[in-house]
């Protein structure tokens, strides 16, 4: 038997751990080892620090009941593509529309990390709770 | 993280060396607050050490700057890794911090005299 012209499955990593300030280093750990393997080591800071960025505000803003947070990493030739979720309770997502934060404020600086690191971030949010979805290009300075 | 602290004519040179995270900004906000003397005001965040900075880090940064700015005191940074510079301009902190690329040129900038080595004065990479 031939396949002819089958795609090959993407490999993706699916990660829960308990939301707690423990989790942080060790969620950065496994997304930038993953990143590095799968060729994105000249991005994997950025997506590790993303990842970071956005599990810190599911401990601050909405540990959820099943006290789990939920990542994906789903990698393809030219981006790497990173669902952070919860199962909280959720928020207004139209109040981050006005929450850039002022040089000197001491809060609210982690949506804007992680749109800075990443290409694009989409943000849904309802009574199921909420993701956060990252997408990060490849660039050309990763070894081929 | 370990956090060196110098005094050097009058001002306290303060070097983070490791992560400056959530897990380590308690230490670093502890250690500057158990500065003393008349000028524990003076401060140079020597951040040329630090591997790795989060939100909760730079907001203990923005945190010391206020308070050293509100009672009139000199404050500046030395960040010499271009990611941690990357991610200052990403909030705009650099348009509010006064950095500089090494320790030697901090000090200058603040008048305090020898005893620290440009090393990118002196470096023979062109």
């Amino acid at each position: 038997m031939r396949f002819i012209g089958r795609k090959k499955r993407a490999k993706r990593l699916s990660v829960h751990l308990p939301c707690k300030k423990k989790s942080l280093r060790k969620a950065r750990s496994i997304v930038k080892k993953f990143a590095n393997k799968q060729g994105f080591s000249a991005e994997a800071d950025d997506i590790a620090l993303a990842v970071q960025e956005a599990l810190k505000n599911i401990i601050q803003h909405a540990c959820p009941a099943d006290n789990t947070m939920r990542f994906v990493l789903i990698p393809s030739d030219d981006e790497m593509i990173v669902e952070v979720s919860d199962r909280g309770q959720g928020f207004d997502v139209e109040t981050l529309k006005f929450e850039t934060p002022s040089p000197t404020a001491l809060h609210g600086r982690g949506v804007q990390i992680i749109k800075g690191l990443m290409d694009d971030v989409t943000i849904t949010s309802g009574k199921n709770g909420t993701i956060v979805r990252m997408q990060k290009k490849k660039s050309q300075e990763n070894p081929v | 993280m370990r956090i060196e602290v110098e005094e050097k004519e009058g001002y306290h040179i303060v070097t983070p060396i490791g992560e400056l995270d959530v897990y380590t900004v308690p230490l670093f906000r502890k250690v500057l607050l158990r500065l003393e003397g008349d000028r524990k005001h003076d401060l140079v965040l020597d951040l040329s050490k630090v591997t790795f900075i989060d939100s909760s880090g730079l907001g203990s940064l923005i945190e010391t700057y206020q308070k050293v700015t509100s009672v009139e005191g000199t404050i500046v940074f030395v960040i010499e890794n271009p990611r941690f510079m990357k991610i200052m301009k990403l909030v705009n902190l650099d348009k509010v911090f006064k950095i500089f690329p090494n320790l030697g040129r901090a000090l200058q900038s603040i008048g305090v005299s020898g005893g620290y080595i440009d090393r990118e004065f002196f470096s023979d990479e062109i």
